[in-house]
């Protein structure tokens, strides 16, 4: 039961100017499941290893339950890492590399092998202990790597890309299987992914870091709906931006004026609302008049490029309501007021 | 053609010259030394050699320090480049210089580093003057003698100086391409510093350090020029004494010096199948 904080972390490489990662701070709560999201070269491996003692920052501490613990070393820390490339030791056997944490700790064998049989249930590899890893496929050695975090129970648990090199139908079994125990285990879990869709799937909450920087930290239904700037909303699927002015109530743009939800900033800003919140047809409010310049079928859905004015709007649709419309032709669109969004 | 064939013929050039030159050597060896030779005569093979070069007391001596001088090289040659490649891994400044300047005695040859050896640590060397100069030796001549010294100092030092790099260089390569992860991973699950090298740096090096160790062994239990420079006169290393047998004024002695050196070879072969199974025995489990 671990709270852990981050505050202003940051680390620059030797010979590097420039930081990978650039005063991060972050509360991640005991016992929940928060999510390190960003591109690759954001930063992510760099705090996960910080958080773990394997690499000291710059500047900037690390507490757990608001104790330091940047002098710790790495093996006293309760903290166990997951890299992304699993890197199960290839000379010892499955069991072996499972046991290795607790064997570490002297721990005797016959405990040892127990606790290494009850793990190995637990990650659904009965009968596996005896083979080498070498012989496991990407799931199996993934399972095993988790097995081997989780065996001497720590305190934090560290997952650097647990996912992204499985296939889809394993992904999202073992998705599952993290999710559920960790919630078992109450173990404070930072897990660190480029899929915004697996960040929202599996954690409590979501911290977006992009080019070493915190952009926003929250629940995950609040970058779509509420994003903290162009590039947050963009990093999740956001496609429309458009400029203008707004009174807190109705934004002037080139799409005209729009009646906006309650509490919108005023101000210069940038409007922007989700492809899949475009509503076909006419609207109460905001209904436009778009042209249809693009249609791609995407099987579940339809993906439209609309024009209004000179203005261009992503929009997704389902299939069925706009198989009418040609190519070249009118669409009748609205933007409900509740779905927008200003940004300053 | 199949790839086995293909293999074999692309092979087949290395292999001939290796068969010719190392199979027939040895087997003219060994015919000389069961005293099989019949251009001069001699039809009728004995062990005649073996059995002197067995029952002479010398023989026991010089394996003994033949023995000791390839193990304590191996050991301390390993234990040495283990450090250096741990110490040269690391990122610091002047970091290329020194890796340069530890590979620069690689290009030395063996019988250079012998003779600087003599002219610094024999008796009548520099060291010996200067350590009698600042006054603490009476005389050059109480220098202690690491150079035809019964324990081979002389000669273990110049293996050591010469051996240090090159599998200094294998490991640095090895641990270059394995990176830090393995051992951060340890870390992570509870190893200590210590637990990280033995458990998991040590066993994955294992496989680039034991081909590098086997080599020295061999290399040291088998070479000639270097006991020949700086080593005891008795008993002599056992590669000296089967060179002194060769050209001794008495050709009886020939047989003896093959019988040796067919011994020499079974050795080191014996020897280094003991230690290959015995180290992974002990590194890997
Ligand atoms: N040892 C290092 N020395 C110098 N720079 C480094 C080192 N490790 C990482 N970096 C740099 O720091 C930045 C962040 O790296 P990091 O590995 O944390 O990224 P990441 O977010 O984990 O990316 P990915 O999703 O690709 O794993 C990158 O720009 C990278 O080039
Ligand atoms: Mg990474």
């Amino acid at each position: 039961m671990t709270h852990v904080s981050l505050k202003d972390l940051t680390k620059v490489y030797p010979g590097s100017k420039v930081p990978s990662l650039d005063r991060l701070s972050l509360e991640i709560p005991t016992g929940e499941l928060t999510a390190l999201l960003g591109p690759s070269g954001c930063g992510k491996t760099t705090t996960m290893k910080m958080i773990a003692g394997l690499l000291t920052p710059t500047s900037g501490d690390v507490t757990f339950d608001d104790r330091s613990i940047l002098r710790e070393k790495p093996e006293h820390r309760g903290v166990v890492m997951v890299f992304q490339n699993y890197l199960l030791f290839p000379y010892m056997s499955v069991a072996d590399n499972i046991g290795f944490g607790l064997k570490m700790r002297k721990v005797d064998k016959a405990e040892i092998d127990r606790r290494v049989g009850e793990i190995l249930d637990l990650v659904k590899l009965p009968d596996l202990g005896k083979r080498r890893p070498s012989e496991l496929s990407g799931g199996q050695q993934q399972r095993v790597a988790l097995a081997r975090a989780l065996i001497v129970q720590p305190k934090v648990l560290l997952l650097d890309e647990p996912l992204s090199n499985l296939d889809a139908h394993l992904r999202f079994e073992m998705r599952d299987l993290i999710r559920s125990l960790q919630q078992e285990m109450g173990i404070t879990t930072i897990f660190v992914t480029h899929d915004q869709e697996e960040a929202v799937v599996l954690a409590d909450k979501v911290a977006l870091i992009l080019e070493g920087r915190l952009c926003q930290y929250d629940q995950a239904d609040v970058f779509y709906k509420r994003p903290a700037n162009e590039a947050v909303a963009r990093f999740f699927g956001g496609q429309n931006f458009i400029a203008g002015q707004s009174t807190g109530a109705a934004f002037d743009s080139p799409l005209g004026q729009l009646t906006l939800p309650q509490g919108a900033i005023a101000g210069k800003g940038t409007l922007t609302f989700r492809p899949e919140n475009v509503k076909i047809g006419e609207g109460q409010s905001n209904s436009l008049n778009a042209t249809l310049e693009d249609r791609i079928y995407l099987g579940t859905q339809t993906r439209l490029r609309l024009r209004v004015g000179d203005t261009m709007i992503e929009a997704i649709a389902n299939p069925d309501e706009v198989g009418g419309f040609d190519v070249g032709g009118p669409v009748p669109i609205h933007l409900p007021p509740q779905t927008l969004w200003v940004l300053q | 053609m199949s790839d086995r064939l293909k293999i074999f013929l692309l092979l087949a050039p290395a292999l001939t010259a290796i068969i010719v030159l190392f199979m027939g050597g040895l087997g003219i060896g060994l015919a000389r030394s069961l005293n099989y030779m019949p251009v001069i005569g001699l039809v009728d093979p004995n062990f005649d050699a073996y059995w002197t070069v067995f029952t002479s007391q010398e023989f026991y001596l010089s394996f003994l320090l033949t023995f000791h001088i390839s193990f304590t090289s191996t050991v301390l040659s390993s234990v040495l480049a283990i450090g250096a490649a741990l110490l040269l891994r690391r990122q610091f400044i002047g970091r290329a210089i020194i890796n340069f300047l530890f590979q620069l005695n690689l290009t030395v040859p063996h019988l250079v580093g012998a003779i600087g050896i003599l002219y610094l640590f024999s008796q009548s060397g520099s060291f010996a003057r200067l350590a009698a100069e600042w006054g603490m030796i009476s005389r050059p001549g109480d220098f202690p003698a690491l150079v035809f010294d019964p324990y081979a100092i002389g000669i273990i030092l110049q293996y050591v100086w010469k051996e240090v790099p090159f599998i200094g260089v294998i490991l640095l390569a090895n641990m270059q391409a394995l990176g830090e992860d393995y051992e951060s991973v340890a870390r992570s699950l509870g190893a200590n510093r210590w637990q990280a090298f033995r458990h998991v740096l040590l066993p994955l090096i294992f496989p680039g350090l034991l081909s590098a160790s086997v080599m020295v062994f061999a290399f040291t239990f088998g070479a000639y020029e270097i006991p020949a420079i700086l080593g005891p006169n008795y008993p002599a290393a056992l590669p000296v004494l089967a060179y002194r047998k060769y050209t001794d004024v008495d050709l009886e002695a020939r047989p003896e010096a093959m019988a040796m050196a067919i011994i020499i070879a079974l050795l080191s072969a014996l020897m280094i199948f003991f230690y290959v199974r015995i180290s992974r025995r002990n590194i890997r489990s």
